[in-house]
């Protein structure tokens, strides 16, 4: 029998998929120096997970929380579901094991108090706030778990999405492939809470290259450094506070590659969002203006000023439209500026991505 | 899709596509047994493609076979003839294909046995992964924390899927583990008794008593090394092809029938596919 390996069918690229990730090293949970002051006053709460344990509970306690907190869950039938489609009881349920993942310390002190991280009080609160407020669980907790990474977050910061995964792994195919890139310097716009700079600072390894992130929010920039440093890659990644490249006039024609994913919602739309995202994320992260492609066709035209010939880009997108939009503006309001212009799909196999090179 | 349906589709509707089945049914050969979902491989000739297939994820012209979801781009050399060859996989559960040019070489022999040998990226660029279903636009749209994972192997047609962790990265890593384990389990390869000598995967993870087990296979490989999965598929291989007899495989690994049976126990799911055989050939289980 014969079976050709290498044009085997794959729906997506999966360039450096899961390769054992040279981010291991930043696993490690706290520099051993202190945080250092962000740039602006913003000061950026620690999640749960990371607070010290504490305070001692009666498991008795817990449980009776634990029971009021799931009864709570459970009355949500799929009310959100139709009204928003918003996370039905099941969703509920499964934030509620990692609320307690994450506020509870194992092993338990005996076998009738455990060590917490949050008082049992304050647990009442947040879990009313989750679910009658539909404050969304990641502001709850004030993480979310995004790649390998563990990364803080809170009101004012955009939560990392899945779908933004991939524009790691497209970073990473590319500078397998070329060490010049590899070497160079990256931008992140729009960081939020420093999740693409901080993933692409460790594909960059210990070579020469960094990253650059930039944020016009300073609650952004705030999170995003505390995320930074925790990481201790505060020597890779610089950030810069501002809109989109005027923090980066000193770079014309000098970066590697460029990634962002910026707001890119419809204006319109926004109202009808679910309410965890319209109520509760900043605006500022999400609205594209009125075809949402306000922020996308900026980026454009300063990749085309920033990128250096050969150099990288990244954008992310709200779907099929708008990736054809980007590319026609491309290919015609900046003729010659770009190469190998390419869309690719998320993992929900929507059209999500435009990817390309500075000619 | 069944093989059924893939083999009348290739002779109606594939037809007027272009695509014929080469030869006849004979040339239609077992390739792959997988134990519950027979899989095959179809060859088909194609004479100057009547469309082109490329793998570009945004062109949504429909395929013509209806079950091709997307292939990868075959570059024809410009010089040589321009016949394809497509290798048509049908099982119960997918149905795929890959592409070979009459000039490309590229062909592995026994396959079933190489996905394990596959790096990561290589058996993930095998599978179809989807993120469970997502109605709406996604993105930015949307807070739901959908990190469950589930691959296709496509040329098998083995599912696997991990939700238990919040990182969908974490659990794309946990589904591929646990797709290395089912093939293990499930694909086999025909094993010729005559002139059989296990692989050297299969002896690292014998028992140290085992007689033809030489001390150069270092120390024995348990259940929990990833390298598991490679010996536990080999040594399914040759106990099918015993047809489950244990006696039978322990002499063929220089191993008393009750060494091989205590590694055999010492997995649960190799336990139970072994099991499942024996009562398939009304044997007592294993205990
Ligand atoms: C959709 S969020 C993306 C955050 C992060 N990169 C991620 O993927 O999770 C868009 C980000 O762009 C920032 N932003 C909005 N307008 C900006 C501007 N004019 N200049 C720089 N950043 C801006 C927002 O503050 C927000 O952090």
């Amino acid at each position: 029998m014969k079976v050709t390996l290498t044009s085997v069918y794959s729906p997506y690229c999966f360039p450096t998929l899961l390769k054992s990730s040279s981010l291991s090293t930043l696993c490690r949970p706290f520099c051993s120096s202190a945080l250092p002051s962000p740039p602006t006053c913003v000061k950026p709460q620690v999640p749960i997970f990371l607070r010290p344990p504490i305070y001692s509970n009666k498991l008795c306690d817990l449980n009776k929380w634990h029971d009021w907190a799931k009864g709570v869950a459970f009355s949500i039938g799929s009310t959100f579901v139709h009204s928003d489609n918003g996370p039905d009881s099941s969703i509920l349920c499964r934030e509620l094991k990692w609320l307690m993942e994450d506020a509870v310390e194992v092993p338990s002190l005996d076998d009738e108090r455990v060590r917490m991280r949050i008082d049992i009080e304050e647990l009442y609160c947040l879990w009313k706030q989750r679910v009658h407020e539909r404050r969304p669980f990641q502001y709850v907790v004030g993480c979310e778990h995004w790649r390998d990474l563990v990364l803080s977050v809170q009101e004012g910061v955009l939560i990392p999405r899945p779908e933004t995964e991939l524009v790691v792994d497209f970073v990473s195919d590319v500078v397998s492939e070329n060490e010049e890139l590899k070497r160079g310097v990256w931008a992140d716009l729009g960081t939020g809470s420093g999740a693409l700079a901080i993933s692409i600072g460790g594909v960059l390894g210990s070579g020469g290259g960094r990253v650059i992130a930039t944020d016009l929010s300073p609650v952004a920039v705030a999170v995003a450094a505390y995320n930074v440093h925790r990481y201790c890659l505060q020597d890779k990644i610089e950030l810069r506070e501002g809109s989109w490249f005027e923090p980066l006039k000193d770079m014309e024609g000098k970066l590697a590659g460029l990634v962002s994913n910026p707001p890119y919602i419809p204006s319109k739309d926004i109202s009808g969002l679910q309410a965890e995202v319209g109520r509760h994320e900043p605006r500022l992260a999400l609205d594209g203006g009125i075809d949402g492609l306000h922020a996308l066709l900026h980026l454009c035209d300063g990749a085309a000023l920033l990128l250096k010939p050969g150099g990288f880009f990244a954008f992310e997108t709200n779907g099929e439209q708008q990736c054809k939009a980007l590319i026609d503006y491309m290919e015609n309001n900046r003729r010659g500026s770009f190469c190998n212009l390419e869309i690719r799909a998320d993992f929900a196999r929507i059209q999500r991505f435009v990817i390309g090179f500075r000619q | 899709m069944t093989v059924g349906v893939a083999l009348n589709w290739c002779r109606g509707r594939g037809e007027e596509h272009g695509w014929k089945l080469e030869g006849d049914t004979e040339s239609v050969r077992m390739a792959h047994k997988t134990l519950f979902r027979p899989t095959l491989i179809l060859s088909l000739r194609l004479n100057n493609p009547p469309f082109s297939l490329s793998h570009n994820p945004f062109l949504h012209s429909q395929p013509p076979f209806p079950f091709l979801l997307n292939t990868h781009p075959i570059s024809l050399p410009s010089t040589s003839t321009c016949t394809t060859t497509i290798h048509l996989w049908c099982s119960n559960y997918t149905t795929t294909t890959t592409t070979t040019t009459t000039t490309t070489t590229t062909t592995v022999e026994g396959s079933e046995k190489c996905y394990l040998d596959l790096t990561d990226e290589e058996l993930m660029r095998q599978c179809e992964m989807d993120t469970f279903k997502t109605s709406g636009p996604g993105g930015q749209h949307r807070n739901k924390r959908e990190s469950a994972v589930r691959l296709k192997h496509l040329p098998t047609g083995i599912i696997s899927q991990a939700s238990e962790d919040r990182s969908q990265h974490k659990n794309r890593a946990s589904a591929l583990n646990r797709l290395r384990s089912l093939i293990a389990l499930k694909v086999r390869k025909t094993v010729d008794l005559d002139a059989y000598s296990p692989p050297r995967e299969l002896l690292q993870i014998l028992p140290p008593k085992s007689s033809i087990r030489g001390s150069d296979c270092g120390p024995q490989i348990g259940p929990n090394n990833q390298k598991f999965a490679s010996g536990m598929q080999a040594l399914l291989d040759l106990i099918f092809a015993v047809e489950g007899s244990v006696s039978e495989a322990a002499k063929y690994l220089g191993l008393s029938t009750g060494a091989l049976s205590r590694l055999i126990l010492s997995d649960d799911s190799l336990r139970k596919e072994v099991n499942d055989l024996r009562a398939s050939k009304g044997m007592k289980p294993l205990k």
